[in-house]
């Protein structure tokens, strides 16, 4: 009879187990709750302060969980099917229609209807939240691209540190300038394996030229289109000459901002998280902060960051919203997001006392405005996957600069991935 | 894997033959015996190959509803020119990186087998490498190969061997050819250490009477050594392609499949259709055809090199 009583202890131990369980599990909407609360690496500064925030002034409390920025969507997409997902997330807004799609997030059309600052929220993360008539998430934090320079290696080549380049040619010339300093130093630099740093600092040169890669209800692609030539041939004749270093072909997104950090680089693009951290890290360095610039002139942006909004699985939304509602309100957008040289997502925050005091700043806040976003069920698989046909295009144009054949692969990549969608 | 199962496998097929006369509570006993292995592999391997098998005839997204679409994963593979070319990488991979394996195994295995004082130690050294884990020592290697700090181009740098910098990573042939010689660096210890054990098997006796007949050093390693470790080359081998057949860390970490692309293997292939584009159908459905021609070089690599051996 060994083996009985073996069951029966086993049983015993369960039976505890779910005790213990139950009792801990609310039994009242009264009782304070964990919420759990899921963001990626890259915005851990701020996510951490916010949540610290809040569980100082309120009985329900977040955890947080942060995830490598480039493993997300795997680790999201895992939990999800693994019936386990977090209560709360901040995602890249590029990624809400998929999801909202792909019925995992919960529908807030009516509580969002119900903030009295709604009308203010980021249009970029309003539009991308947005899935068939409904919403699925809410502005997080903001992150827009801009080129960034150095205004000490401008000083040094001659150049006026408070005149940035305002198109292509300038930033050229400028780049030209600058190499020619010193063998270890370098006119512009770019990520040249990383898919989504291109995404973000290299479309905005074809938009600020009137090019597009997608047509307007994104059904359709057109790399054919004569800006996007026009921009590979531009990195490609930098590459040729010299302008950027050898380590821009390999790097995956490692050195994204980093390589600014050695004050050899002029001019890269770059977003607002790169002002908080050079002022933190490197105040050795000078920089500058000015908008992506078109062919002739003219700029523009990529209105990147993240979005917030509760899983359909959340054990919690009625208080995950609360907190979503808090971190939207003046107080946090001012004392913890402007404060802390992050963009505030409300329009009607973007000038304030912070922002006043380092016009750098302000230019992020207004490159945030003009910026535009993709609206694509399949962006990772168009632009942000390592293996994807954005990446290979801009390798092989702007590195082997078989420009020709690299966009007419491209063009074939996308639609046939966007087909995928559309059936 | 044959020649090492063929002994115990008689053996258990007497057992069985006795069992059927003990009495019932033995047997009973028996099955409590294999229990737990009979539910390790229903549990861990028929099961989840069951289930691989269900999704690869369903369009099966990551997230949201499955539909069943039969053999419609198939049909995409068979024109994913992606994949044959993944294919083709990872056999070209294969071929390229097991005979260094080999070769230097071998030789590292013949010195570390010789009777010298302090010879534990250079066992040790060689085998630590394989202690690390892949992902640690790729990272290890990328810093190793990076073209302003890393470590080898200084070295060429001052050997006069290399002018400038070079991005080991930034091309196909010198990307394919550090990942070889990290990988080779990484498992040639574990490899010494099977033909290591191979070679300590052997019975002296042979090697002693080989040298009364006045057989060269070359000679019984031929005629002996080589003869006699047929089977645990057999399964160093089949081990070792397998490995390599499966290899996927490593690029994803040094190359991230790249430069353009051309570094993808079958099994980062597979990671990338089932976890960054979410279609979990069409990743078992490569993942069943990976393992059909892993059984079938496993086969074959088995029947060329199985031979009964007798001392």
């Amino acid at each position: 009879m060994k083996r009985l009583s073996r069951h029966a202890r086993v049983v015993a131990v369960l039976a505890i187990l779910l005790a213990t369980l139950a009792l801990s599990l609310p039994s009242s909407a009264q009782e304070p709750v964990t919420i759990a609360f899921w963001s990626r690496d890259s915005a851990a500064a701020l996510v951490q302060s916010l949540a610290d925030a809040w569980n100082a002034s309120h009985d329900n409390q977040i955890e947080v969980t942060l995830i490598p920025a480039a493993e997300y969507i795997t680790k999201l997409g895992t939990a999800i099917a693994a019936g386990e997902p977090p209560d709360l997330l901040a995602i890249d807004l590029i990624y809400v229609p998929q999801f909202a799609a792909a019925g995992q997030l919960t529908e807030i059309s009516e509580l969002a209807a119900g903030l009295p600052f709604f009308d203010t929220l980021s249009p970029s993360h309003i539009r991308l939240a947005t899935y068939e008539d409904g919403l699925y998430a809410l502005p997080f934090n903001a992150e827009a691209s801009v080129l960034l320079y150095n205004k000490d290696l401008f000083r040094q080549a001659g150049l006026d540190p408070e005149q940035p380049p305002t198109n292509w040619q300038e930033i050229y010339d400028a780049a030209v300038a600058i190499s020619a300093l010193g063998e270890d130093i370098d006119g512009f630099y770019f990520s040249g394996a990383c898919a989504g740093c291109n995404a973000f600092t290299f479309l905005p040169l074809i938009w600020a030229s009137g090019g597009d890669v997608l047509n307007e209800d994104a059904t359709e692609a057109t790399l054919t289109d004569p800006m996007v030539k026009a921009a590979l041939e531009f990195y490609h004749q930098m590459w040729t000459e010299g302008l950027m270093p050898e380590t821009a072909l390999v790097d995956a997104g490692a050195e994204f901002l980093s390589a600014f950090f050695s004050g050899k680089i002029g001019m890269m693009g770059s977003g607002a998280f790169s002002i908080s951290t050079l002022k933190n890290e490197h105040p050795e360095i000078d920089f500058g902060i000015t908008f992506l610039p078109g062919k002739e002139g003219g700029v523009s942006s990529f209105a990147g960051g993240d979005s917030i909004g509760i899983p359909a699985g959340s054990k919690y939304p009625e208080e995950a919203f609360e907190f979503i509602e808090w971190v939207l309100s003046d107080e946090v957008q001012l004392e913890m997001f402007a404060r802390t040289a992050s963009l505030p997502v409300r329009t009607d925050l973007a000038e304030n006392k912070y922002f006043e005091e380092d016009p750098r700043l302000t230019t992020n806040a207004q490159a945030m405005a003009l910026g535009r976003t993709p609206y694509s069920l399949v962006y990772n698989q168009l632009f942000n996957d390592s293996n994807g046909p954005w990446l290979a295009m801009i390798q092989q144009a702007v590195f082997d600069g078989q420009i020709d054949e690299a966009i007419a692969y491209a063009q074939q990549q996308f639609t046939e991935i966007m087909a995928q969608v559309q059936d | 894997m044959e020649t090492i199962r063929n002994r115990p496998a008689e053996t258990a097929v007497k057992g069985r033959n006795r069992a059927r006369h003990l009495p019932s509570r033995r047997q009973l006993a028996g099955l409590f015996f294999v229990l737990p292995a009979v539910t390790f592999t229903l549990l861990f391997f028929i099961i989840p190959l069951l289930m691989t098998i269900w999704m690869s005839l369903h369009d099966w997204p990551l997230i949201g509803t499955p539909s069943f679409i039969g053999s419609g994963n198939y049909d995409t593979l068979a024109a994913d020119r992606q994949f044959w070319t993944s294919l083709g990488f990872t056999i070209r991979y294969t071929l390229l990186v097991t005979p260094p394996i080999f070769i230097l195994a071998f030789v590292l295995a013949l010195l570390v087998n010789l009777p010298l004082r302090g010879v534990g130690l250079f066992r040790t050294a060689y085998f630590i490498p394989v202690v690390i884990g892949l992902g640690a020592s790729s990272l290890l290697w990328v810093w190793l190969l990076n073209d302003r700090v890393g470590p080898f181009n200084t070295i060429l740098r001052q050997v006069n061997l290399l002018q400038g910098s070079l991005v080991w990573l930034g091309s196909f042939d010198t990307a394919l050819f550090a990942i070889i010689v990290s990988v080779v660096w990484k498992t040639v210890g574990f490899t010494m250490v099977l033909l290591l054990t191979g070679m300590q098997a052997i019975p002296q006796e042979i090697y002693q009477a080989a040298m009364v007949d006045g057989a060269s050093y070359l000679g019984r390693l031929r005629h002996i050594t080589l003869p006699l470790l047929r089977p645990t080359i057999a399964l160093a081998l089949v081990l070792s392609v397998i490995g390599s057949f499966l290899a996927f860390d490593q690029f994803y970490i040094m190359t991230r499949g790249g430069p353009r692309n051309q570094t993808i293997t079958v099994v980062y292939w597979i990671f990338n259709n089932s976890f960054t584009y979410f279609k979990m159908g069409y990743g078992a459905a490569l993942s069943l055809v990976l393992m059909g021609f892993l059984v079938i070089l496993s086969m074959l690599q088995l029947r060329l090199l199985h031979r009964e051996i007798s001392y």
